[in-house]
């Protein structure tokens, strides 16, 4: 029995057969068929672009009933593919100049879509995107290959992926997935994140596992262990069926935790709040007390053009009333590093994460800024809802951010539109430079967040995508509790709200030493709020104080979670 | 050869269902039928019954546009797609 090891960041055990998922990249040269043969060739396209139109009516069948909107992307794909001009174009490389088809489909779909791309409306200029979709979708059929899609799995399956990009999850049948396994992607890497919020077990950063692993192969996928166990005999299978049994009781018990209120074993309250990423209901936030990070890169994800104010307006209010009357914390755009858009080109960086990204990057395009701006602070008329800017250096970024929701202020106050004047507007704490100016920065702002996953990467300077690196990515370490205690007691200093919304608030461990360094306020995926209510519930808050202190002295990470592994099991 | 002009008026302009409905609109007739943007000389008529002519047109609101057409029902196709257009394509 082989056995493949990686990275469990997603906790969860699966048995199931795997679905090897590659994007299909094109590879097209110039070439002409012999004279004589063009009739031939041209009967070919023909054939490719009717099976095109039957894949794309499967796939808008498919998605008419539960995701209209993602239907009518592939209808305009249609459209597309049926277009006049094109087929003409087409026709008359392959017989008049004796292209071959795959020449022929490249030369003509890729012109037009740079003839779209220079268009100025950028609504016209999106629709580029599209078109190379449609061409490989062509050209994939033109040279016999399968196709690949998770929006339209026909069976349970563990998905086997180099990575998965957020184009990927965006139209991922949740339902048919079982697990993950990706060859790249650390702790919280976008799949991470998506698989853990999706409760879907998941092991990241397996070498060469498309290579390795084949199609419709049944394998136990083992992701407490990290492991991915190939042909795996009837005692193994057996015994995983148990384990799977085990975990799910696990959870049960966990999720006895889930409606009692968060507090510690000596009586001290703390706050649990969510972390969203979209305007859909969430059954989670019954069981918090605010939503401590509403993530809006959704809609830019998404979506075939950039999100107009209306349609921004109309999410943001759909989720201050899924939030049911709790505060919601708004961050504007975070894109840049390991996220693009299909519709705005950024600029390719050799260091995107240390590049033109997030605030930064709002502030050098202010349209699109003052865009999501106007469209939070009309929303703040129907709820509680405050505003949180990310990627926050120096007090010159709090001050130019804020100088803007100023203006837009302003804007909205000479057209008569209601939003709420007392609007608390704040910053996510993940680059070093301002952890350390948390004094100075809480004088500037309503409130804070900590976003532990960035502050990990930039302090301790290692690339949390890289799954070489995950030994070097240590949230835990003694260096991050020191650098979160000096911002935890400046603002409970100054009085000002101070919460953590990163991963290590939704680790129950990490929450004890977070608890014990004065935090009151975490953020997490619902799926850790059970956890962590049942692990602090079992503390005092001397006890969590002597526990924080003593992980602030450790000499390396591997020495406090060690000691906190121990005080954890102490109490169990 | 017919061809008559108008201004584009509707809030998406000749993008998303309005550039839809236009096409269908214009292969409904035999005859060759175009469209171009007005204001820019260099501007080459796009075919009226691709799609892909019709955006690659760059045509939003308040842009003044040329249709033409030519073949056996130019006239009426020049004027039906003028009327689509000038009808704002039922939106406000």
């Amino acid at each position: 029995m082989r056995m493949l090891k990686g990275n469990p960041i997603s906790r969860g055990i699966a048995l199931g057969k795997l679905y090897i998922y590659q994007a299909f990249t094109p590879d097209v040269h110039e070439a002409y068929c012999e004279a004589g043969q063009e009739h031939e060739q041209f009967h070919k396209f023909n054939q490719a672009l009717q099976t095109a139109g039957e894949e794309l009516d499967k796939i808008v069948v498919s998605l008419t009933a539960d995701s209209p909107d993602k239907a009518k992307i592939f209808t305009a794909h249609k459209e597309i593919l049926y277009d006049e001009e094109v087929a003409d174009q087409v026709e008359e490389m392959i017989l008049n100049s004796r292209a071959m088809p795959d020449y022929a489909v490249d030369m003509v779909f890729t012109q037009f879509a740079e003839l779209l791309s220079q268009v100025d409306d950028p609504l016209i200029a999106a629709r580029a995107t599209d078109l190379l979709d449609v061409r490989n979708r062509v050209l994939r059929i033109l040279q016999g290959e399968e196709e690949h899609n998770l929006s339209s799995l026909t069976e349970e399956v563990i998905i086997v992926a180099h990575d998965l990009l957020p184009s990927d999850t965006a139209t991922l049948d949740r339902e048919k997935v079982l697990g993950i396994i990706t060859e790249v992607g650390g702790e919280t890497s976008h799949t991470a994140i998506i698989a853990r919020s999706y409760k879907i077990p998941a092991v990241l950063g397996v070498p060469e596992a498309t290579k390795i692993l084949k199609n419709d192969q049944f394998v136990v996928l083992d992701a407490l262990e990290g492991k991915v166990l190939m042909a795996p005999d009837d005692a193994t299978v057996e015994e995983y069926e148990l384990k799977y049994a085990e975990f799910e009781k696990n959870e049960v018990e966990a999720n006895k935790y889930l409606d009692k209120p968060s507090i510690t074993a000596s009586g001290e309250k703390f706050s649990i709040g969510l972390n969203i990423g979209s305007d859909e209901p969430n059954e989670s936030i019954k069981f918090g007390d605010f939503i401590g990070l509403f993530r809006t890169e959704f809609l830019y994800m998404e979506s075939d053009h950039m999100p107009t104010e209306e349609e921004q307006f109309k999410a943001y209010k759909r989720v201050l009333a899924n939030a049911q009357g709790k505060p919601v914390t708004l961050r504007t755009l975070d894109i840049g590093g390991d996220k693009s858009l299909k519709y705005m080109v950024l600029p390719q960086e050799d260091n995107p994460f240390l590049g033109n990204r997030a605030l930064r990057l709002c502030l050098s395009q202010p349209d699109l800024f003052k865009t999501q701006l106007r469209a939070a602070l009309r929303a703040s008329a129907f709820g509680e809802l405050e505003i949180m800017f990310p990627m926050v250096g120096t007090i010159d970024d709090i001050r130019n951010a804020k100088a803007v929701v100023e203006e837009v202020k302003t804007e909205l106050r000479s057209e008569e539109i209601p939003f709420n004047e007392n609007i608390k507007v704040g910053i996510m704490i993940e680059i070093p430079s301002i952890a350390l100016m948390a004094d100075a920065a809480a004088s500037e702002v309503d409130f804070a967040s900590v976003g532990t996953n960035d502050l990990t990467q930039y302090t301790h300077a290692v690339d949390r995508m890289n799954a070489d690196l995950v030994d070097y990515f240590q949230s835990m370490s003694p260096a991050m509790f020191r650098l979160l205690g000096n911002v935890f007691s400046e603002f409970n200093k100054a009085g000002k709200p101070i919460s953590v919304c990163g991963e290590l608030a939704g680790d129950p461990a990490g929450a004890v030493v977070l608890i014990g360094l004065g935090l009151r306020k975490l953020s997490m995926n619902g799926a850790n709020i059970a956890h962590v209510k049942q692990t602090v519930s079992k503390f005092t808050l001397d006890e969590m104080e002597a526990i924080a202190d003593k992980a602030k002295a450790k000499a390396t990470q591997e020495e406090v979670v060690d000691f906190l592994e121990e005080q954890i099991a102490k109490h169990e | 050869m017919h061809a008559k002009q108008t201004t584009v008026l509707n809030a998406t302009g000749l993008h998303a269902r309005p550039a839809s409905d236009f096409v269908t609109m214009a292969k409904s007739f035999e005859s060759k039928v175009y469209v171009k943007r007005l204001g820019d000389d260099d501007a080459k008529p796009g075919n009226a019954k691709s799609i892909l002519g019709v955006l690659a047109q760059g045509i939003s609101i308040n842009t003044p546009i040329e249709i033409s057409a030519e073949g056996p029902d130019e006239v009426e196709a020049v004027d039906k797609l003028i009327e689509l257009v000038d009808s704002k394509f039922g939106e406000d």
